[in-house]
């Protein structure tokens, strides 16, 4: 007699789980065999996970059908198979950062972010690839080797949280955490056809995802629906006290105004981002046809432009680097991490250990932002990009006196080819030309998929004034509804 | 080091001394970043958690009483508060340093622009050559003000233990151990003005800073446990140069006397260095207590680029006028102004004064004790808590709040003297058994039969007896031999076993003697 093969429940959404583990259809331990099942089925074409946790999301389920066996109220992510990014502390795996000087780090406490949402009762599945601590664009700068995307499995899924936007694409979790510091949530969630959320700065409380950039850094969640994006955005939204700069608002039901749908809603379309060269032809008509659908729907379409975001780049590139450069510092090679062997003396045990501990972009990183902050550079660098910072934050407030959401495509291209700009830094920076004024401005921003190009995703960004997620929400689930997106990837399809 | 060498050396050249005194905020409950206890000691690496460890994705979180202490020492030292401020990083790698960037101030610290008053009494007065615009007070005393660069707050580091190597120190050692339970501290800044000019100077500016924090009660200001850490900044000049000379750094100074010590060796090393054609090197050098000298730690070769940027895991802080004015409101009296209050209400002289408010636990004891003896008693109360009290706390190492003598007991004791139950002479008696727990004066003296003889009738009888013993001297005083009386007065003590009024046997035998 042969096992008993897994009902395939990976196509179920967050509401689905919740009204079948009520209703006794299903439980949260079949939840867990079936989130296996389908890593067992594309994992080794996919390479989404850097490390999987079966044992913790038994405990987990074991507790959520107590629950549902009982009675008892189900919180809001009962029996949902979750992802972290492999950069968030969760005790009881090990928390690499795809960096070899990580690669055996193990958690000593809970990041909040994840901590709530595995008391909303999701079941944490396993740790996600990554570009090595968050620099990248396509997880090729993992230790570990990149992950595919599951449109393409010759295609990078984007990053740097390409492994959690490929794990959701690929069904292997219902839901996935990622990071976003200058588009790494958006940009894969545009290649994967995720729906992906970078939270305004401040919303959802950083502490416990291993720091690339404090300013910027933001952690948000990959779904393959726009409702389930606003139920997860609500478990993880909220002031924590470990967070100096996370704020303190009301908790927010994002998914109430979903259906308001967008009639009388002013939607600015970036013409300066949008037309600019580098941004494929075909990825600009798919986001002008997306204007145009929501026109019809009642939304007052316009055009806007924000001049200073084309000095975005650069001045990422400043501040980003700047504060990694800090950041990592800590990984030296004295209480955890990789450690050079036969040290001749400290300052030896700090150069070796970080050079072979640390991948070659992220050295590059480190360069750049020990630079940028240098005696005597400071004000020509530094200083500078924070002015940069104030103008782009100057130009998205103006256009938000005419606008309530603007819009862009996510990336310039769809997901490109592995290898393809593994060896130019500068092109696979630009991948996240229309994500990083973003971070730089602290605004929330969703990627919806909008279409596809030769069968593969284009994602519309949706930009908010600061907290109007609402808003932004309300105008993805629009997005959602006349691109008729089919999230499913031939990959998935064809194991049915 | 000679004193004499010092004040020689002094007369021809000027030393400028700056000070940076640490100050770790001992009696916060908890860190400067994260909820761990601050405490000395405790079994190492258990005061610790991810936050001041430096785990990969932790945060700070500033705790707030610490920033309202700093700002309440500014307040003291009549700094400039900013009404806007920060925090830095401070980048640099050190294995006690768990996130390998202090977080620091820089540009903006919370206090900016005070000043102490310090007063320079005693032999120390006199190492100063030059008193001109020092305002000079009694017995050769002077008082200088001494600008307070600024005040700021940051995190203190764990410790190094080297194993292997002689006296701890890193040389020799064959490897190292850390205790991170005092990383992440809260550690206030001060650097003063370089407007020190003498050793004492430098110690009289530390202990009042001490003073001044040990009343506003944010730290504890031990030196020796290192909850206060003075580094100092010493060159010389030739009297009437401007320029400044090249400047050296002491550190590992563990005492006030540590600190004079210290100076009084470097202002004369750079002086003699100087004088024979030789340079000072720019340096940080190390003080070694058993020695009694400084030796190289090491040579600035280039100076540190630490990579200031504003911290960006917290947001800026800002301070209105009104914030500003309650903090001010809630400052408790301080040194300067305790000190103008008991001259003022108590009449005291302004060295009984300085040596009252010089220690808090003293002048509360002080304050209690007059109140129950009464301000007409003040000047006695105050010799009696300066002399057998205090000397009685120095040979016990005690704290005016931590003896059996209370403050109404020595009132009560002042109070016999005064009405003439005792002699003083009694008194000192009574005092030394109330030091050993032997209970209340009035007890003590009804015990020993101490009562003081005051009655005129009994003391006449006494002295006629005692000049009938002694005819030859009564012979003697009334030839002219006037100086006899102290023998007469010490018969007439010896009789009554010292209890005899001296002011009434003095009364009696002169009355007795003219006759």
């Amino acid at each position: 007699m042969s096992a008993p093969v897994p009902r395939d429940l990976s196509a179920l959404s967050v509401t689905d789980v919740r009204e079948g583990l009520r209703s006794g259809a299903l439980t949260a331990a079949e939840m867990v065999e079936a989130a296996y099942a389908r890593i067992d089925a594309v994992e080794s074409g996919v390479h989404a996970f850097n490390s999987l946790s079966r044992e913790l999301a038994e405990q987990a389920a074991a507790k959520v059908d107590a629950l549902a066996a009982a009675g008892d109220d189900l919180p809001a992510l009962a029996g949902v198979p979750v992802a972290f990014k492999d950069n968030m502390n969760l005790i009881g795996t090990r928390t690499t950062c795809s960096a070899k000087i990580l690669a055996d780090y193990r958690s000593v406490y809970d990041c909040t972010a994840v901590r709530r949402c595995l008391d909303a009762g999701a079941l944490p599945i396993g740790k996600c690839n990554m570009d090595e601590f968050a620099f990248g664009s396509s997880t090729e700068n993992s230790a570990f080797g990149p992950s595919h995307n599951p449109w393409d499995l010759e295609r990078v899924p984007g990053g740097s949280s390409g492994g959690s936007a490929a794990a959701v694409a690929a069904g292997e979790v219902t839901l996935a955490l990622g990071s976003d510091t200058g588009g790494s949530i958006r940009q894969p969630g545009s290649f994967t056809g995720t729906v992906a959320l970078k939270p305004t700065y401040g919303r959802v409380s950083r502490y416990g995802v291993v720091a690339f950039a404090s300013s910027l850094d933001q952690i948000g969640p990959f779904t393959r629906s726009v409702e389930e994006c606003a139920q997860v955005l609500g478990v993880i939204s909220g002031r924590d006290p470990m967070d100096a700069t996370s704020v303190d608002r009301e908790a927010e039901d994002f998914t109430a105004a979903l259906g308001q749908g967008v009639d009388g809603l002013r939607v600015g379309i970036v013409r300066d981002l949008c037309e600019m060269e580098g941004c494929d032809p075909a990825v600009r008509a798919r986001v002008y046809e997306t204007a145009d659908a929501l026109g019809k729907l009642g939304a007052k379409v316009g055009e806007v432009e924000l001049p200073s975001t084309q000095f975005g780049l650069p001045a990422y590139y400043i501040i980003g680097p700047a504060e990694a450069s800090s950041n990592l510092a800590r990984f030296d090679g004295i209480r955890y991490g990789y450690r050079a062997k036969d040290a001749e003396d400290v300052m030896d045990l700090y150069l070796r250990s970080r050079v072979e501990g640390f991948g070659p972009e992220t050295i590059r990183r480190i360069m750049l932002g020990t630079y940028a902050l240098s005696a005597g550079y400071y004000d020509a660098y530094y200083g500078q990009a924070q002015k940069v910072r104030t103008l782009i934050i100057r130009d998205f407030e103006r256009a938000f006196r005419d606008f309530d959401v603007l819009l862009t495509p996510t990336s310039p291209t769809t997901a490109f080819r592995i290898g393809e700009k593994a060896t130019d830094p500068v092109a696979m920076y630009l991948s996240d030309v229309f994500t990083i004024p973003v971070n730089l401005a602290g605004i929330p921003a969703v990627s919806v998929p909008c279409g596809s190009i030769d069968g593969l995703p284009v994602g519309a960004q949706v930009m908010g004034a600061h907290f109007a997620e609402g808003t932004v929400l309300r105008v993805a689930r629009a997005i959602e509804q006349v691109s008729a997106f089919d999230p499913v990837p031939p990959l998935v399809r064809d194991l049915a | 080091m000679a004193k004499d060498r010092l004040a020689e050396v002094l007369q021809e050249w000027e030393a400028v001394i700056g000070l940076e005194i640490h100050t770790e905020l001992t009696s916060l409950n908890t860190k400067m970043f994260c909820g761990c206890p601050v405490a000395f000691g405790g079994e190492v690496n258990t005061r610790v958690c991810p936050v001041c460890l430096g785990m990969p994705g932790s945060l700070p979180v500033p705790n707030e009483k610490a920033i309202e202490s700093t700002i309440l020492a500014g307040l003291a030292m009549e700094c400039d508060i900013s009404r806007f401020s920060q925090f830095h990083r401070k980048n640099y790698f050190y294995p006690d340093m768990p996130k390998d960037y202090q977080i620091s101030q820089y540009d903006i610290p919370f206090c900016v622009g005070g000043h102490l008053d310090v007063e320079v009494d005693g032999d120390g007065a006199g190492e100063r050559a030059d008193r001109a615009g020092l305002r000079p007070s009694e017995d050769g005393a002077y008082t200088t003000r001494i600008g307070v660069t600024r005040l700021h707050l940051e995190e203190d580091t764990g410790k190094m233990i080297h194993v292997g190597g002689a006296e701890g120190r890193i040389a020799g050692a064959t490897h190292s151990l850390i205790d991170f339970n005092r990383a992440g501290t809260a550690l206030m800044e001060l650097v003063s003005e370089p407007d020190m000019r003498t050793p004492e100077e430098a110690r009289r500016f530390a202990q009042k800073l001490r003073l001044i924090l040990l009343t506003l009660g944010v730290s504890d200001c031990n030196m020796e446990e290192g909850s206060m850490r003075v580094d100092a900044n010493c060159s010389v000049r030739s009297r009437g140069d401007v320029e400044l000379g090249v400047k050296t750094e002491v550190k590992n100074v563990n005492s006030f006397k540590a600190l004079h010590d210290a100076l009084a060796f470097e202002i004369v090393r750079q002086a003699e260095l100087l004088a024979s054609g030789h340079e000072v090197e720019q340096e940080t050098r190390h003080w070694d207590a058993g020695a009694k000298r400084t030796s190289s730690l090491r040579t600035k070769e280039y100076a540190s680029d630490y990579r200031y940027f504003p911290e960006p895991d917290m947001v800026p802080f800002t301070f209105d006028d009104a914030y500003v004015e309650r903090m001010r409101a809630t400052l408790p009296e301080l040194p300067d102004a305790r000190k103008a209050r008991f001259i003022a209400a108590y009449g005291l002289p302004v060295r009984d004064a300085t040596a009252l408010t010089g220690d808090l636990a003293l002048a509360a004891f002080y304050e209690r004790a007059v109140a129950a003896a009464g301000v007409a008693r003040s000047k006695q109360v105050s010799n009696w808590t300066l002399g057998d009290f205090s000397a009685f706390l120095n040979a016990n190492g005690l704290e005016a709040d931590e003896t059996c003598v209370s403050p109404s007991a020595l009132a009560e004791l002042v109070g016999l003297i005064e009405d003439a139950t005792i002699s003083g002479k009694q008194g000192k008696d009574v005092f030394a058994e109330m030091a050993k727990g032997g209970g209340a004066p009035g007890a003590i003296v009804e015990r020993l039969g101490m009562r003081q003889l005051s009655d005129t009738s009994e003391v006449e009888r006494i002295v006629d007896e005692v000049l009938a013993a002694n005819p030859d001297e009564v012979a003697s005083y009334r030839g002219g031999k006037t100086s006899l009386v102290g023998f007469f007065v010490g018969q007439v003590m010896r009789a009554t076993k010292g209890q005899a009024n001296p002011g009434v046997v003095n009364e009696v035998l002169a009355r007795r003697l003219a006759q």
